[in-house]
């Protein structure tokens, strides 16, 4: 009832407060949601995704999150600096079936949020919803370490409840994974990220920070 | 059939609800209890206002449809009528929302409750916390859109218990009123309240 009555308030959220001003709120959410999940470390990336199979990650609050371990991230000396993960369930699809089912309609506002967001921060929002779980999972990774590094998270593709696909093609060509082989785990998932380690020397295009 | 609707709908989606209570609590931390609870009555109003109206021709007609959860004021939650006034909700819809935040976050933050007092000395006393308020004045406000045989429907609180086992009664004066508007004794009450969430009574204008 809570994510439903929260979607209702969009409109009047974006009135009162501007779509700029929904983005600011939603951003903090996420930001505020990872620090206040806490810190984890793992030894390795084998026993990081055991813990994400088995739901004890941060990162399981969006559902359950299945570990692609054949798409590998690697650096420039061939060593594993990551994998590509991926939500076969939008964290928001439950609540736009309690939406039609109660209320009938998605606002207009939820379509704007999500096109500012692609216009000002990044283009990679299929909804609304897209802005906080995309934040938190930027400031979660900040929070957890794979033997002893700290970790980034890259969003890279995305499909929307209307159908419509977000594919983020710089950060592919950044890890180096072909944008057409992520298309086609678009048919079977809803959103794919890649969760590697942050400074990690990667061999696509530019290199991490 | 809505049994099978509430459960297919009625999936997790942990990271909404929690983000959501993360939200409101972003809420109380700018405008404190007052703010907060603006907001939160807000929401429940725009909630209501954003679905259809009803029109009933006879009480036992809304009866049928509140039961079956057809009814706006019953779309989120299971209930049960005991009598043709007093309804019953087995379990409170923001039950799993609640423990997901306490499993992932850890304990509730102090806002909601504090929102809550707030709401109770200034609104109407009936509220535990946060996610109280949001639904009572959700029905509240869902009734005003209901009709049978042309008048409207009112709604009161009587009792409600959260997830963690805290529960408010209507004030002691009110209390004789709302046992006979629902059609059930003190005693009913305290055995209804065992094994559900929340009490309440809905009566024509």
């Amino acid at each position: 009832m809570l994510d439903v009555a929260l979607v209702s308030l969009i409109k009047n959220m974006s009135e009162k407060a501007g779509i700029e001003g929904a983005i600011q709120y939603w951003s903090r959410v996420g930001e505020n949601l990872a620090k206040r999940i806490g810190e984890e470390a793992y030894m390795g990336w084998p026993s990081f995704n055991v813990a994400l199979k088995e739901g004890r990650t941060a990162y399981s609050i969006e559902g359950d999150v299945v570990a692609l371990t054949d798409l590998a991230i690697t650096d420039v000396d061939g060593d594993v600096v990551g994998y590509i993960y991926a939500l076969e369930t939008c964290v928001f699809t439950p609540t736009i079936e309690r939406i039609r089912y109660s209320v009938g309609e998605i606002p207009e506002a939820d379509r704007a949020v999500a096109e500012e967001y692609n216009n000002t921060v990044q283009n990679t929002a299929v909804c609304n919803f897209c802005v906080i779980h995309q934040k938190f999972r930027s400031e979660v990774s900040k929070n957890i370490t794979v033997e002893n590094q700290p970790l980034e998270c890259v969003q890279l593709a995305n499909r929307g409840f209307r159908g419509d696909t977000k594919i983020a093609i710089q950060s592919l060509e950044r890890i180096g994974i072909n944008p057409e082989y992520v298309r086609s785990l678009l048919r079977n998932y809803a959103c794919v990220y890649g969760i590697l380690m942050k400074g990690a020397r990667l061999r696509g295009k530019e290199e991490a920070e | 059939m809505h049994e099978e609707r509430l459960e297919q709908l009625g999936k997790h989606n942990p990271f909404v609800d929690v983000a959501a209570y993360l939200f409101l609590e972003d809420i109380g931390d700018k405008q404190g209890a007052a703010g907060m609870n603006n907001y939160l009555m807000s929401l429940a109003n725009s909630l209501a206002k954003s679905m259809p109206k009803e029109e009933y021709s006879s009480w036992d007609d809304f009866l049928n449809s509140l039961q079956k959860g057809e009814s706006i004021i019953s779309a989120f939650e299971t209930i049960k009528c005991p009598t043709d006034n007093c309804v019953v909700t087995q379990t409170c819809p923001f039950t799993s929302g609640w423990q997901e935040y306490t499993k992932r976050v850890g304990e509730f933050a102090g806002i909601h409750k504090e929102v809550a007092e707030f709401y109770n000395a200034t609104i109407k006393p009936g509220a535990v916390d946060s996610q109280c308020i949001i639904h009572q004045t959700f029905r509240r406000a869902a009734a005003e859109r209901i009709k049978v045989a042309g008048r409207r429907v009112r709604y009161a609180q009587i009792e409600a218990v959260t997830p963690n086992a805290d529960n408010k009664r209507a004030p002691e004066e009110w209390l004789p009123i709302l046992l006979e508007k629902a059609g059930i004794t003190e005693t009913e009450l305290n055995m209804t309240m065992r094994n559900n969430d929340c009490v309440w009574i809905l009566y024509p204008e």
